[in-house]
Parts: structure tokens; C-alpha cells; sequence
């Protein structure tokens, strides 16, 4: 399992938990001090990342539309960070 | 005519009532049982509260929180693990409707309404706080009161702490640390960055004395009266309920 944890500047801090298989994320949990409303969003987030491919760019276009979709604040912390850890939790599980 | 608000003082109770109080309170208001609402509480005993995106098992030694009869809950707001030592903290709650002329769409001006009551009863205590973003009140850079918001039924909840005392030592002796070298140098760092009313005001204020001033800062700001009011059957029943189905279970504390 890979653990990365993140301080946005002036934000809040997250830490990922990722197990990953291959290029794939196949468990994933995003925890942290940050703000998202509605909160329940976080899971239905991490349903969406599971299985998908370890890039930055894919998983953060995922995010932001997810975000925007349900019309999402988050607060401390951007759809960018969020995808920053995960990519750094990635690294570390090999 | 002066907008009313019911103010709640409901004292001392376990963590798990504290936090299924405040979603029953917010859920009274969205079926408009009960009207806007200031809620001033403590914890008995002391508790640790992390936020909803947190790990329990992350951020809190349970045993050390067992040895010392401490409770530790999730809240249903975001944010940080926060320390509630019973004779050191004053919280409140407040629960409004999402259309009231305090309660912006935008989350962050919100707590900076919200949050203004409590910077202004400060103040009239003599403590020259001032709102910092995202969610704190600092007084000369050092921080007295953080805050969490939430909403959902169309009612905005926002809860958060008011420091009397503070103790670094006891806070990382019940949090997590990556070890015991960085647990010395955080608690340096809370020492730092973090006050309490005793501590600035050089005295001892009671939470009589601080709940007087906090009242007459919310009333001020908010352009409002409080009328000292009790819960109301639905409430209290929703939040024994709350307690046990939610608040109290392994599902809901441990569920990150």
C-alpha cells in the first residue's frame, strides 16, 4: 500500500492510501483536514477512482468534473491537490 | 422587529449525544419545528472530535484515549482533529436556514458572517481576535477558536470550539504522531501557534463570564435577540437515536 500525504499551502493537508495493481488504482481512500461539501462525495470520488489509470491529467479532468457535476465545495483544497497526493501515493506503492 | 433566536445551553454530555444533538437540532429546523438556534455545550468526558474526511485510526491513539477515559467521535463536518477538554473548552453550534440573510451560497463568506459573533464577543472580553481564513479566529497571530461548516435540508450547521485553557502536551498525548522525536517538536509548535482566553487574558474567566460575552457579540453582530429557550421533545428523542444508530457506532467512528 502506498501513503502520501500533502499540505496545500495556505489549505489544508490530505493524505491518500492507494493500493495499486499495474497502472490502476484498485483501492483507494483520500482522507484530511479539508472542507468537501456534500460530504458523502468523497466516497462516491473514490468508487470513481478505483480501477482508473494512474495519470494526472485523466484523473484530474475525473475529479473536476465530479466536483463540478454535483456542484461540490471544496474547500482548502483543489480537484489538483487532491490528484497530487494520489499521484504521490502511487510512486510509493510498488 | 428584532429577529428572534432560541438560545440553547445543554451543559455537559458524552461526546456521542454532543454531536447526534447537533444534527437532530438541524434536522428540527429544517421541518421548521424549532426556529434559528445558538447552542452552547461541553463535554463530559473530555473528547477528541475528528473530522469527517479523517482516519480515526490515522489521527487518534485509542488506547491512550481508553486509559484516560477519553471519547473520541466523528464529526458530521470537515476538518481537523480537535482536543474538547471539559473544563477547557466552550463550543457552540449554530443551525439556520440556508436563505437567511447570514447564510451565503459561497462557504467561506459564510464563516466569515458567521464567525464574526464570536470575533465581537471576544472582543467585549478584551481578547482582540480577528477572523482568519479558511475557519479560524486568531488573536495576535495565534489561534482561539476553530470552526466546521455544513449544510444540507436547506439549513446551514456550524459548530466550533472556543479555547479557555490549553494543553499541547495532553492534545499529542491523545493524537497520533509519527514519532516521539516530531511528537516534542509539535507540541513546540501548538505552543506556538495556538492561545487560550486565560492564557491571553493573564486571569481566569468563567464560562459564565465567556458565554455572557459571546451572547452579547451574536445578538450584536447579527443584528438579532437570543431568548434563552430548551430542546423540544422531537430533538432530544431524534438525538438518542442519533447517538446509538450513528454517533456511538464503530460503523460511523471508524469508517475512514
Amino acid at each position: 500500500m502506498g501513503k502520501a500525504e500533502y499540505k496545500v499551502e495556505g489549505g489544508k493537508l490530505i493524505k491518500v492510501q492507494l493500493v495499486r495493481k499495474g497502472d490502476r488504482i484498485e483501492k483507494i481512500t483520500i482522507m484530511g483536514d479539508f472542507f468537501l461539501y456534500p460530504e458523502e462525495l468523497i466516497e462516491e470520488l473514490e468508487e470513481a477512482l478505483t480501477g482508473h489509470l494512474l495519470n494526472e491529467t485523466d484523473l484530474t479532468a475525473l475529479v473536476k468534473t465530479l466536483v463540478e457535476k454535483r456542484e461540490a465545495t471544496l474547500l482548502g483544497a483543489s480537484p489538483n491537490d487532491f490528484v497530487k497526493c494520489i499521484m504521490m501515493a502511487g510512486e510509493k506503492d510498488d | 422587529m428584532i429577529e428572534k433566536w432560541r438560545l440553547l445551553d445543554t451543559g455537559l454530555h458524552d461526546a456521542f449525544y454532543n454531536m447526534a444533538l447537533d444534527e437532530a437540532i438541524a434536522i428540527a429546523r429544517s421541518k421548521n419545528f424549532v426556529p434559528n438556534t445558538l447552542r452552547f455545550f461541553r463535554w463530559n468526558p473530555s473528547a477528541l472530535s475528528i473530522g469527517y474526511f479523517q482516519s480515526m485510526k490515522e489521527e487518534v491513539d485509542i488506547q491512550a484515549c481508553n486509559e484516560r477515559d477519553i471519547d473520541y467521535v466523528r464529526r458530521r463536518t470537515g476538518g481537523g482533529a480537535v482536543y474538547h477538554d471539559r473544563d477547557g473548552e466552550l463550543t457552540y453550534s449554530l443551525i439556520i436556514k440556508e436563505d437567511h440573510r447570514l447564510a451565503s451560497k459561497d462557504f467561506q463568506e459564510t464563516y466569515k458572517t458567521l464567525c464574526s459573533g464570536l470575533v465581537l464577543g471576544l472582543r467585549l472580553l478584551g481578547i482582540p481576535a480577528e477572523f482568519k481564513p479558511i475557519n479560524d479566529i486568531i488573536v495576535e497571530g495565534k489561534k482561539i477558536s476553530g470552526n466546521a461548516q455544513t449544510r444540507g435540508m436547506r439549513v446551514v450547521h456550524q459548530h466550533g470550539t472556543i479555547l479557555r485553557t490549553v494543553d499541547p502536551k495532553l492534545m499529542f498525548t491523545l493524537l497520533r504522531v509519527p514519532s516521539e522525536k516530531i511528537r516534542d517538536k509539535m507540541i513546540e509548535s501548538v505552543e506556538e501557534r495556538v492561545t487560550s482566553i486565560n492564557r491571553f487574558l493573564k486571569r481566569e474567566a468563567s464560562f459564565g463570564e465567556l458565554k455572557e460575552a459571546l451572547i452579547h457579540g451574536f445578538t450584536r453582530s447579527f443584528k438579532i435577540e437570543l431568548l434563552p429557550g430548551e430542546t423540544i421533545e422531537f430533538e432530544e428523542q431524534l438525538a438518542a437515536k442519533l447517538k446509538a444508530e450513528k454517533y456511538a457506532t464503530k460503523e460511523w467512528n471508524f469508517k475512514r
